[in-house]
């Protein structure tokens, strides 16, 4: 498995990178906690008026804001550094040493920036989804940390996937960093069950921008009520949406080098 | 010798947007795209034997550095054939990819935070190289280099002339069998030229590793390359020995005279490009050369005369102002 040799040398030159700059940790984990805090009062407003939110209790939704910084640190972590410098090579023409190298460029640009600063998203969030269990003593057994985890890898490779088309489309319009711009608007509409949100919405969020996926689904299936179908469906969808944003990438090199074909 | 390089009219032609000037240009532009074809490199054919070092001249836009991508994999042409090492570089085999290299003067592959030997090791895992052959690469590319203390600083702390020694040796640690160079000394001081340029000649006697390499400075390819190749407009007007491109294309000699005493008008041998007290240096057609030095030396008193070809940096410029010869 190369890509894993590789993924452990990019995190070595990550941390080594970013490990002369230490006190950014304590910045980022303030930032993280300032709008983990932001959002908690929020819902705290919200549940000061009623009992649930479309169904889901307060505790639920604290774990939905587990899930949201899980999933936000990891996109920060590598995928949205990654692919915003591959977005910046384009245009400086350092890309084309990318294409010289002997191993698969689409691994190589996601893997060439680590931001390991931002695994404090990751850290928080994972205490605001333990939290949320341990203190309303929701039964999470097996089947349902497992249809979690299930629920959170369909999520991630949906958004990398997603993330994959978006930096694509660089090989046509070098300037894409605006759109990258509407997936983190719609991102933050992620903070909360995409099914409050009004039909078009809630789609959108749904099948355009696999919001509902990455965060909503998985606090389903940490809270017991996500089905089989459901899950079987975001698997389903997962492996699609990679293997389109593999075509779709693979069409985009042959635009870059200038083949007809 | 075994012939790694086989070109046989390879093209490519570049689709271009074509634009007027102004706002109501460019928002018809949006609606109505005019393109035009632009040819870059058009039908070029040679080959290249393992071992050489060869030479690529030509102005800005000449197509050399479209050909380099081309052989390198980058670009897909758009006619003709190309064999390198067996393969066909477009193609991107990774048993192709690991056996040649690209280093672009204006363009850098090491990571920019991190010390140069940090990259150096992102290379190691790229191309699978067992530790004992990076470290014994290693080795040899710090002596040559003289790469010594470079290695544990941040690459953004490196001048232009240091972080080039880096990005050469980080392309050569998997010993490519061929070298694609393009502008590798661009900005580089003359001492720093001289230094990349005498390496490069060393790694091609010890490695025996082909080598393409375009260049602006003609010192360079002087240096380097027994062959050259002019291309110009994208066509190729020259394919030969360096000597005998100027044999071809230069149509006039140079004399440089010492004289006893300092003359009058000597304009009446030839051109006179410069005199200075008792020297001059002029320049005359090259089927006249020995009839002017005879009448030179019979005519003046003459402490010392010496006939030489124009610099060569000359002859290019009237190849390519004259387009073809």
């Amino acid at each position: 498995m190369n890509a894993l040799r590789l993924l452990v040398v990019y995190f070595r030159i990550g941390l080594l990178g970013e490990a002369q700059y230490r006190v950014n940790f304590l910045f980022q984990l303030f930032e993280t906690g300032l709008g983990m805090a932001s959002v908690l009062a929020a819902i705290w407003v919200v549940f000061s008026q009623t009992d649930t939110l479309g169904g889901w209790k307060p505790a639920e939704l604290t774990a939905l804001i587990g899930i949201y910084f899980i999933v936000l640190g990891s996109i920060n972590v590598m995928v949205a550094p990654s692919l915003q410098k591959f977005m910046e090579d384009i245009v400086t023409g350092n890309f084309d040493y990318t294409l010289t190298k002997p191993a698969d460029a689409q691994v190589l640009v996601s893997l060439s920036e680590v931001r390991i600063w931002r695994l404090a998203d990751v850290l928080l969030g994972a205490v605001a989804l333990v939290v949320s269990i341990v203190r309303e003593s929701m039964v999470v057994g097996w089947v349902e940390g497992g249809k979690f985890l299930l629920a959170l890898l369909a999520g991630a490779v949906m958004v990398y996937s997603f993330w994959i088309v978006l930096a694509t489309l660089a090989f046509w319009f070098i300037r894409v960093e605006n759109i990258l711009q509407i997936f983190w608007a719609m991102y933050t509409a992620g903070r909360w069950p995409v099914g409050i949100y009004p039909g078009w919405l809630k789609w959108t969020l749904t099948l355009v921008v696999p919001v509902a996926f990455a965060v909503t689904v998985p606090a389903e299936a940490v809270s017991g009520r996500a089905s089989g179908t459901s899950l079987l469906g975001a698997l389903g969808l997962a492996c699609v949406l990679f293997a389109f944003s593999r075509w779709f990438w693979r069409v985009g090199i042959r635009k870059y080098a200038g083949a007809s074909s | 010798m075994s012939t790694v390089i086989e070109i046989d009219r390879l093209s490519k032609s570049y689709v271009v947007p074509v634009r007027g000037a102004g706002v109501r240009a460019s928002i018809v532009s949006l609606v109505k795209r005019k393109t035009r074809t632009v040819e870059a490199v058009k039908e070029i054919s040679l080959s290249v034997e393992a071992g050489e070092v060869v030479g690529f001249l030509g102005p800005n836009g000449a197509g050399k550095t479209t050909t380099l991508k081309m052989l390198s994999g980058l670009l897909h042409p758009t006619g003709g054939t190309a064999s390198v090492l067996g393969f066909e570089p477009w193609k991107r085999n990774n048993d192709f990819l690991r056996q040649i290299t690209l280093v672009m003067g204006q363009r850098n592959q090491l990571i920019w935070d991190i010390p140069v030997i940090d990259s150096f090791d992102r290379n190691r895992v790229i191309y699978r190289l067992t530790r004992e052959e990076y470290r014994e690469r290693l080795d040899e590319l710090v002596e040559l280099l003289e790469l010594g203390e470079l290695l544990s600083k941040p690459v953004r702390n490196l001048s232009l002339g240091e972080r080039m020694k880096c990005e050469v040796a980080a392309a050569l640690l998997h010993h490519p069998r061929i070298l694609f160079l393009d502008e590798p000394t661009l900005g580089l001081d003359v001492s720093m030229q001289r230094r990349l340029r005498t390496f490069v000649e060393q790694y091609n006697k010890r490695t025996g590793a082909t080598v393409l390499l375009t260049s602006h400075y003609m010192a360079d390819v002087e240096a380097l390359c027994p062959r050259v190749v002019v291309i110009h407009h994208g066509e190729l007007l020259f394919d030969g020995k360096l000597a005998d491109l100027v044999r071809k294309f230069s149509a006039q000699k140079t004399l440089v005279l010492e004289l006893e005493e300092s003359q009058e008008d000597l304009s009446r041998f030839g051109q006179v490009v410069s005199q200075e007290g008792s020297r001059a240096t002029l320049r005359v057609p090259k089927q006249d050369t020995a009839e002017v030095t005879a009448r030179i030396l019979r005519e003046l008193k003459v402490q010392d005369l010496n006939v030489a070809d124009p610099p060569i940096d000359e002859i290019i410029d009237q190849v390519f102002s004259r387009g073809m010869a």
